[in-house]
């Protein structure tokens, strides 16, 4: 270990079993600081001992992850949030990204994956599973859907993606780690991350009616 | 019930409450004299618990007098330009009911606290609210008057029936204006009862949503619950039997309603892409973990493109050694892109053993046919990607 201190980490999580497997497979790289399991407690001890990152489940009862991201963020915006969810519709990820998280994966992740998820989420970094990815692709698609419904174009002005940010994403969604991008690419890993926190940005400040149309329209996986 | 006067009779002389209300609502039946006589007496008699009556508070306010006085003027001016407009056949009744209506006044005006309260609730729940909450009380009163107004006006012309000329059109005049004065009156209390109907009937609906869930969890969960028990000391079995599971479950969530009814073959890109991963993951106990972006419907071209990508998600199922295959399926305007991914074990394109060559080339070979191209890339210890690309025919919409 070296001099720095290991980054603060908090699990909100409402089944014991996996907040316990959480806790064993980040016990060796972050100082777990608590956890809760419930909306309330997990607000209340959030603000209380500010971790770096809170590593939050989606889908829990009272409002789920959303509601503890909006509790929190109201008095303490410095806190990042990782969200972590089995599989999750289209519209309950992007709700959760446009309430503030900074990235989401699945629970199949593998440790180190992990590992990785939360130190570039502490490091105040976006984190995107392939499903994100996914997700975000299709939501700035300019592709009809199956329906056939005519083509639904974003806000024009804020909510283009450039042709690098796409590609970057799709590579992400093809699978490819932050450092198999930089590599295929040509570019720096920091440009990787430069990339995907543009896309969170766009995608969090982005015409919020139309993106919610999008999220209702899909019911992907 | 009302005022408590009925009770309060029957206390002071010793027989029942009911007694006495039916005695009350029978006379208040004859002309409207009960409810006059029951007004005067709420007014005249002091509460139980209280020290001054509500007449004694009323006469002694000088406010409360004018008002009552001004209404009582305008009340009456009113009456009397009814029966200017030939209203005469009610007479008595109305006189009585008018007295009714202004002793209410009064006792509004002058209620204690307490008592007001009590009124209210009794308020909140009568007929003429639609809901307890949101209903404003100007609304409520001009509903109120307005249908009072035309039940008294089609009695009245009821009432005339006998003794004048042209009978039949006062009969349809007095009715239709007696049935859309109880319309105007009670219009809010029927449409809350329906509503109260369609609440119920939403309940029943989400509890049915419940014990389909539960059916469902009970039918395929634990069941698999039970083959994982027994598979204990098979990882490989466990797994699969755990993905299996996983899948059935999400897709269940995503789309209940066609869940299990779906036998026949799919018509989508992303249902034939689920397909795949069904297909594989149940042979091969390997994971396909697919991302689909923008759905779109089959054709011959997209059909080929997915066998193509099939044929490539088994080839990586069986030969790469890695547990879990990444399925990427992107529809553009003008071609459809899939990608196979594994980070297994790769190979060295130069030497590949003939079998493998095989299922390369044919891959290679359905994309050639419909102007799609393939391009496979692999490096030893560092996995394999698949990468297929067909062009989208200009559909005639």
């Amino acid at each position: 270990m070296n001099d720095t201190p290991l980054p603060r980490v908090f699990l909100v999580d409402d089944h014991a079993l996996i907040r316990a497997g959480l806790h064993a497979e980040l016990a060796g790289s972050f100082e777990i600081i608590g956890e809760a399991d419930e909306v309330g407690a997990a607000i209340e001890m959030i603000i209380e001992r500010s971790p770096d990152v809170v590593l939050l489940d989606v889908h829990m009862p009272d409002g789920g992850g959303l509601a503890v991201l909006e509790g929190v963020t109201k008095t303490s915006p410095a806190v990042k949030f990782l969200a972590l969810s089995v599989s999750d519709a289209a519209e309950d990820v992007i709700a959760i990204i446009r309430a503030g998280a900074r990235g989401y994966v699945t629970k199949n992740i593998e440790g180190p994956e992990l590992v990785e998820a939360i130190i570039r989420t502490a490091g105040g970094d976006a984190v995107f599973s392939r499903r994100l990815a996914g997700f975000v692709l299709d939501a700035f698609s300019q592709e009809g859907d199956s329906s056939g419904a005519a083509p639904r174009p974003l806000d024009p002005e804020l909510d283009q993606l450039t042709p690098r940010e796409i590609e970057v994403l799709r590579l992400i969604a093809r699978g490819y780690s932050y450092k198999e991008i930089a590599a295929r690419l040509e570019i720096s890993i920091k440009t990787v991350e430069s990339h995907v926190s543009a896309v969170l940005r766009k995608l969090q400040l982005s015409n919020r009616h139309q993106l919610t149309n999008w999220a209702t329209e899909r019911r992907l996986l | 019930m009302l005022g408590g006067v009925c009770s309060g009779i029957a206390k002071r002389f010793g027989v029942q409450a009911r007694t006495v209300r039916i005695v009350a609502v029978i006379s208040a039946l004859f002309l409207a004299s009960g409810a006059a006589l029951y007004m005067a007496m709420w007014i005249a008699i002091t509460r139980q618990g209280e020290d001054t009556s509500i007449f004694t508070r009323t006469s002694s306010d000088k406010r409360e007098k004018e008002i009552l006085f001004v209404v009582s003027i305008a009340v009456i001016t009113f009456l009397i330009a009814l029966r200017t407009l030939g209203l005469h056949a009610l007479g008595l009744f109305l006189w009585l009911l008018t007295l009714s209506a202004l002793e209410g006044l009064m006792v509004w005006r002058g209620a204690s606290s307490d008592e007001r309260e009590h009124l209210r609730t009794l308020a909140d729940s009568s007929a003429v609210r639609t809901t307890t909450k949101s209903d404003s009380w100007l609304g409520v009163a001009i509903r109120t008057g307005v249908g009072v107004v035309f039940a008294i006006w089609g009695i009245s012309f009821l009432s005339r029936v006998g003794y004048e000329q042209g009978a039949a059109a006062y009969v349809i005049v007095g009715a239709a204006a007696l049935v859309l004065g109880l319309f105007v009156l009670f219009a809010p209390w029927w449409v809350r009862t329906v509503r109260d109907l369609s609440y119920e009937r939403r309940a029943r609906l989400r509890a049915q949503d419940r014990a389909d869930m539960a059916a469902h969890v009970h039918d395929s969960v634990m069941q698999t619950l039970s083959l994982i028990q027994r598979a204990a000391d098979n990882p490989a079995e466990v797994t699969r039997l755990a993905r299996i599971q996983e899948r059935d479950l999400r897709i269940w969530l995503a789309n209940p309603e066609t869940f299990g009814t779906s036998t026949n073959p799919p018509t989508s890109l992303a249902q034939s892409a689920l397909e795949i991963e069904r297909e594989i993951e149940d042979n091969y106990g390997v994971g396909v973990d697919v991302v689909v972006v923008a759905d779109i419907a089959l054709d011959d071209s997209v059909n080929a493109l997915l066998a193509a990508g099939r044929e490539a998600t088994l080839n990586a199922a069986k030969w790469s050694g890695a547990n879990s295959i990444s399925l990427y399926i992107e529809a553009e305007p003008n071609q459809v892109s899939m990608f196979i991914r594994d980070q297994g074990k790769g190979f060295d394109l130069g030497q590949v053993p003939d079998d493998r060559q095989g299922i390369a080339r044919s891959i290679i070979e359905r994309m050639h046919r419909y102007d799609g191209t393939a391009v496979i890339r692999s490096t030893p210890g560092n996995g394999t990607e698949v990468e297929l690309h067909m062009p989208r025919r200009v559909h005639s919409e």
